[in-house]
């Protein structure tokens, strides 16, 4: 790599590229919380107000977050509290307890990491003594000394929500609410879920608790909003070292943005979802094409990426079959045309195949037996094929009914790629008595 | 993470005696004793590290109200002065202690700042360390305090604040106070009557001394453990006035237990502080019922959401209406359940016929109920306008008539008006449209909103899955049939097609919100599509907004 040079404000092409990388990649993949979170203002603001009062008056309250997969729950809530613990009463002042649905499959484990991160009285290092039944009797105790105008607030923060909700008799659901509705210690519940109908699964008494307090996140970006937040997303900061190298990328950026082959792309994977992290995705694979030799993003690398990112999951899959394993899924392919989607099993497909061969006399794709059923359950290994009936009833495999899971637009793309296909077979898929 | 502080909480108790005092295993308190030449802690302002001292002699002043004590005080190694340190020649280990033989503090201090003892040691080979297992001090050496190993008089408890809660400031931060549903009235509008027929039937049986089940019923938010509490509080009253005998009251919750026989526990817990299995704890509160026993007080049980003791056997229920028939056994037991016909659906006969026949139901509160209980509750705070609160009473009414929805509705009006006025304190009243906001947001279901606010494939998913369901008369489809028609519609609408995989990932999002019910992922585009929201409604979402 070239000397480094004196002036601080230039840095080599190589730096700058690395700086770039680290800067971007923190905002894709790291999920690195932006100043201001895009499009929920009315919601932070509902939040924050919310927790500030918890924070500070000691006032208790339960509320959901509810929105899409990717909408930005958890970051929202992370800006909140971020916000939150500046101030510096409030810092000293909130427990904040993490769970989640995923990790804390039961209450018995729930409780244990309750008590765990409140740090009460029966932890000792890491390890959380008593019985599930001692804990919960523990920590209701804890809660219940508690009052409104001395005892630390308690931030419960419950992600994947609706998990919770399929415990047994959901008890730690049932208590959280419980102590947010009576004068015990301030607590306040927050909930994150991505289920519209979660308040559906929520029993009675648990329903009645609950304040009914949704925040949702649908976000309703028009495309032009959406452009100039990846616009914004793929500009550097202000405070990038080297100005000349800022002010370049910059430019490239929103002439990128201009292009209409760019566009086009973006419009499409708007179309297809709305959220960020797959935009995230597809930044990601643009952003990785970038080096030190290549020191920009050019239209066709975000065409690229975004080829990568909406490619048919089957199509490689089908490249990497063998000309007998294509036979057979054209054989299959003809059998649904034929009986309109009704469950074949491995003779009939056996049968069309032989048809096939009959009438191109062809020695050349004739095999025995033994091997064509081979080539059968490796199409069966691959997903590529599924068992209608779940009951492990001992039919003969021959005869087991089977159904394809390939569409005949995703056959009929993969013939087209598939490297070196014989034209015969090609011919004979186009239709069933070429 | 950051470490959150706890200590072992001890409570002190001072009692001048001639003779020490023996370890109650009733009361599992310890007790130590403070004799005259022995070393003492004393309070000092760090809690981490108290003073040191000699114990010389105990002694009361002239009132003999006071106790007080003389001592030989000792210094820490952080409390001597830097110049003197160089003069011990030596590096001074971090728990060593020294001989205060100054003049400048006193040496009488008041007898109830004494922690406790300490053990001092004069060592004088400062190298030889011997760990003690009590609180050892070493003199001139060491100090070493241990820490318990596993906590056995750990006391629940959440740490205290820095700063206390802020007060409420303007009208509506007051009005909001006083409408959180935990700022539970003394005494409860609406239900005079059920507060009268619950006090009467506990009183009768506290004054014959003997024992009865109640059983109450009514769905949530009617203010049902709330009217029993204040029964219990003025019954309370009233035997501090000694018009009727004593009583003890405690309080058991279906859901706050893990398995219904931890209600043994609880209950013998709460009676008598022992902690014991549960079969055990049967036993000795079976013991406890079946048995006379002199100058006995009547126990007033509560158990609330009782459907949730319920096991195969109903034998925690069984015992739980049996015990008030004994005759000793002097207990009246008040439940609660949400279902009015609970006993005759979950219960076997006997328990049924144990439980009997005093009934109670608390109906759901009408609008003029829920307009009385927020007027009293915000008792001539003028926060609200009069037809606001005539909305929000009538609407909770006519749909569910629970008191706490009937709360949080107004509670986030004042909220909304707070934040609708430029500046806090010249918000004025909660005025019609706040609370037509509040009771949107709480009462609407998104779908609609959520709907319009999907993607564009995403639409046409959705649009494609009805037009499938008319196609085939029914309600529901594979999601291969399903695209199918989405591919037809893209065309239609003049867009690129996608592939399936896509459209795969399009109908897992739908599916994760639950806008549409989907079988197992595994069955890939096998798997059957149904609609959660009625065709209507979507149709309804998706026509385009005329402005």
């Amino acid at each position: 790599m070239s000397k480094r040079k004196v002036k601080e404000t230039h840095m080599p092409v190589g730096e700058c590229i690395s700086q770039v990388q680290m800067i971007l990649r923190e905002r894709f993949c790291h999920q690195r919380l932006p100043e201001k979170p895009v499009g929920m203002e009315s919601q932070h603001k509902h939040l924050l107000e919310l927790l500030r009062r918890t924070a500070v008056h000691g006032e208790s309250n339960s509320v959901l977050i509810v929105g899409p997969r990717g909408s930005g729950k958890t970051m929202l809530l992370n800006c909140v509290l971020r916000e939150l613990l500046e101030v510096k009463d409030v810092n000293k002042n909130v427990l904040p307890v993490h769970l989640n649905g995923l990790l804390q499959t039961d209450d018995r484990i729930a409780l244990k990491e309750i008590t765990r991160q409140l740090n009460l009285e029966n932890v000792v290092g890491d390890k959380v003594f008593g019985s599930f039944a001692e804990n919960l009797a523990f920590l209701l105790e804890a809660l219940k000394k508690g009052d409104r105008s001395s005892s630390r607030p308690v931030l419960f923060i419950l992600d994947e929500f609706d998990l919770f909700a399929h415990h047994k008799n959901q008890t730690l659901l049932y208590n959280l609410l419980d102590v947010s509705q009576s004068a015990q210690a301030p607590v306040a519940v927050i909930g994150l879920t991505c289920r519209l109908d979660v308040l559906e699964l929520l029993e009675k008494r648990v329903k009645s608790r609950f304040s009914h307090r949704q925040i949702h996140l649908l976000s309703s970006l028009s495309f032009i909003q959406y452009l100039d937040n990846v616009r914004s997303q793929l500009s550097l900061p202000q405070d990038f070292p080297d100005t000349k190298f800022y002010d370049e990328w910059n430019d490239s950026i929103k002439t990128l943005c201009e292009d209409q082959l760019v566009v086009d792309v973006l419009q499409s994977h708007y179309n297809s979802s709305k959220d960020f992290r797959s935009l995230h995705l597809l930044l990601m694979l643009a952003l990785s094409r970038v080096s030190a030799s290549k020191p920009a993003i050019k239209p066709t690398d975000l065409l690229e990426a975004s080829r990568v990112c909406m490619v048919d999951s089957k199509a490689n899959i089908l490249h990497g079959l063998s000309i007998l394993e294509l036979c057979l899924i054209i054989a299959m392919k003809h059998l649904n045309d034929i009986y309109e989607g009704e469950p074949f099993n491995f003779q009939m497909v056996h049968n069309e195949f032989k048809k096939f061969l009959q009438r191109k006399s062809h020695s050349i794709h004739n095999f025995d037996k033994p091997v064509v059923i081979k080539a059968f359950e490796h199409l069966q290994q691959l997903e590529l094929i599924k068992s209608m009936d779940s009951s492990t009833a001992k039919i003969q495999k021959e005869y087991q009914l089977m159904k394809l899971l390939l569409d005949h637009s995703q056959i009929m793309e993969a013939l087209q790629k598939y490297p070196q296909c014989p034209t015969d077979v090609k011919q004979w898929a186009m239709s069933a008595f070429g | 993470m950051v470490r959150y502080f706890t200590r072992l909480r001890v409570r002190r108790i001072y009692k001048w005696g001639g003779r020490p005092y023996i370890f109650d295993r009733k009361l599992k308190s310890y007790v130590t004793t403070v004799t005259p030449g022995q070393y003492i802690l004393i309070e000092g302002n760090d809690d981490e590290y108290p003073f040191v001292a000699k114990l010389l002699k105990l002694f009361g002043d002239e009132s003999h109200k006071q106790k007080k004590a003389l001592v030989q005080w000792f210094l820490r190694l952080s409390e001597v002065p830097q110049n003197k340190k160089l003069l011990l020649g030596r590096s001074p280990h971090p728990q060593e202690i020294f001989y205060y033989l100054g003049r400048a503090c006193d040496d009488e201090i008041n007898a109830e700042s004494i922690l406790g003892t300490v053990h001092v040691r004069q060592d004088n080979s400062p190298a030889s360390v011997v760990p003690e297992l009590r609180n050892s001090v070493c003199f001139p050496c060491f100090l070493i305090q241990v820490t318990p190993s596993t906590p056995r008089c750990a006391t629940p408890c959440i740490p205290s604040r820095t700063v206390p809660a802020r007060q409420p400031g303007n009208i509506l931060e007051e009005a909001r106070a006083r409408l959180h549903v935990s700022s539970v009235p003394e005494s409860l509008p609406c239900r005079e009557q059920e507060f009268q027929d619950i006090y009467n039937f506990v009183e009768s049986k506290v004054m014959d001394g003997t024992g009865g089940c109640m059983y109450i019923s009514g769905v949530p938010g009617t203010g049902k453990t709330a009217t029993i509490h204040e029964v219990i509080r003025c019954l309370q009253h009233a035997s501090d006035m000694d018009e009727i005998p004593t009583f003890r009251f405690i309080e058991i919750n279906g859901m706050k237990m893990t398995d219904p026989h931890q209600a043994y526990v609880q209950i013998l817990q709460k009676l008598t502080d022992q902690k014991v299995t549960a079969d055990h704890a049967a036993a000795l509160l079976e013991k406890r019922f079946s048995n006379p026993a002199p100058k006995k007080e009547t126990t007033v049980l509560l158990v609330d959401e009782l459907d949730l003791l319920w096991t195969r056997k109903q034998n925690v229920m069984y015992n739980l209406f049996d015990w008030p028939t004994r005759r000793h056994a002097r207990l009246v037991v008040l439940t609660i359940a949400n279902t009015m016909d609970l006993p005759e659906r979950i219960m076997i006969n006997r328990v049924a016929s144990r439980l009997g026949l005093t009934r109670m139901s608390f109906q759901p509160y009408s609008f003029k109920q829920l307009q009385q209980i927020i007027t009293s509750r915000l008792n001539k705070v003028k926060a609200f306008e009069e037809d606001a609160l005539q909305l929000v009473s009538r609407k909770v009414a006519a749909l569910s008539g629970d008191a706490r929805r009937c709360l949080d509705i107004c509670r986030r009006a004042t909220e909304i008006c707070e934040h609708s006025a430029s500046h806090p304190s010249s918000a004025g009243l909660v005025k019609m449209s706040h609370v037509m906001e509040a009771l949107d947001e709480m009462f609407s279901s998104s779908y609609i909103t959520a709907i319009r606010c999907a993607s564009l494939q995403e639409q046409l998913f959705l649009r494609a899955v009805i037009a499938e369901f008319r196609r085939l008369g029914l309600e529901e489809a594979t999601f291969q049939q399903v695209f199918v028609q989405h591919r037809t519609l893209s065309r239609v609408e003049g867009l690129q097609p996608i592939s399936l995989s896509e459209g795969l990932a399009v109908c897992q999002r739908l599916g994760a919100c639950r806008l549409l019910l989907l079988e197992a992922s595994r069955l890939d585009m096998l798997q059957r599509v149904r609609l959660n929201v009625s065709q209507d409604d979507v149709l309804y979402a998706l026509k385009p907004v005329r402005d």
